[in-house]
């Protein structure tokens, strides 16, 4: 039966139950909107890497560097895209 | 085929190589695809007209028990893997199914947060926040609701053929399926409801 748990997935879930309990923080303490997004960004990166790394193994094969390379190219787009709509729509950077 | 039984079974071939391989570049054009939509909610999360806000009409006690939800199943079917790349396939069927049940749990909760929305004023029609909160909620649930399909049918396949490198290969790259919607979900958790909350 103890072999079914493997300690680095487990720790990976306890950590990821940490992590959501601190995000919890920005609901249940009142704190600035920037220290909040701040922390909320830390969190959810921390946690999303703790899944791609942990959990989806994605550095096991020998395809590691291709796997990371289209990871880090659909951050890139995705993070571009947030972030360029927010300074041209929305802080109004244009 | 030749099989390299040096490595894990859902990579024992070439070609099984390729599929995981290919699956993860899909992955990275979903995290486009997301990538689009919370640049739309961010875009209209403040264009409520004369619906409801997020702050009215989100709870915290459903959208924590989705994600403890999504987070476990995550979990569950990492340890399916675990199981799968021990040979217990019974084990990995077990795992499987735990998480495919915690997933129908965050559909049916998320099902009824939709109809508390709906019930509160907030349909897909009321306003350019309700419009993109319902699409972005709904892509999201989507993928859950395939996956639920799609991981019911690599059991049925892992019952019948046993643990073969295809149908490992094919249970692998599901797992990375399911745990990349949690991936999403956090993001979710965090700048959607979280932030609409505070």
């Amino acid at each position: 039966m103890k072999e079914l748990f493997p300690p680095k997935q487990v720790l990976g879930f306890v950590f990821s139950i940490v992590l959501t309990v601190i995000a919890l923080s920005v609901y249940f303490l009142d704190m600035s909107f920037e220290l909040a997004m701040t922390i909320l960004l830390i969190t959810a990166f921390i946690q999303a890497a703790v899944q791609l790394v942990v959990f989806m193994h994605a550095g096991e094969s020998k395809d590691k560097k291709s796997i990371y390379t289209t990871l880090y190219y659909g951050f890139f787009i995705a993070l571009v895209t947030v972030f360029g709509t927010l300074l041209t729509l929305i802080w109004g950077y244009y | 085929m030749k099989v390299d039984h040096s490595l894990p079974l859902e990579y024992g071939t070439e070609q099984n190589r390729l599929n995981i391989l290919g699956f993860w570049i899909f992955l990275g054009a979903e995290i486009a695809l997301f990538g689009t939509l919370f640049a739309s909610y961010f875009t209209l999360v403040d264009r409520t007209g004369s619906g409801p806000t997020g702050a009215e009409i989100f709870e915290i006690t459903p959208v924590l028990i989705e994600t403890i939800l999504l987070l476990t199943s995550s979990f569950t079917i990492g340890l399916g893997i675990h199981a799968m790349r021990l040979g217990k396939a019974k084990a990995m069927i077990t795992f499987f199914a735990i998480t495919l049940l915690l997933g129908l749990g965050f559909l049916g909760v998320e099902i009824y947060d939709f109809i508390v929305y709906i019930h509160e004023g907030a349909t897909l029609q009321t306003s350019g926040f309700t419009a993109i909160l319902f699409l972005t909620l709904g892509t999201h649930g989507a993928h859950v609701t395939f996956g639920l399909f799609w991981g019911a049918f690599i059991i049925l396949q892992v019952i019948k053929r046993g643990l073969t490198p295809e149908t490992a290969n094919k249970a692998f790259i599901f797992s990375l399926y399911w745990h990349f919607l949690d991936v999403v979900w956090i993001f979710i958790f965090s700048f959607v409801f979280l932030k609409g909350m505070m």
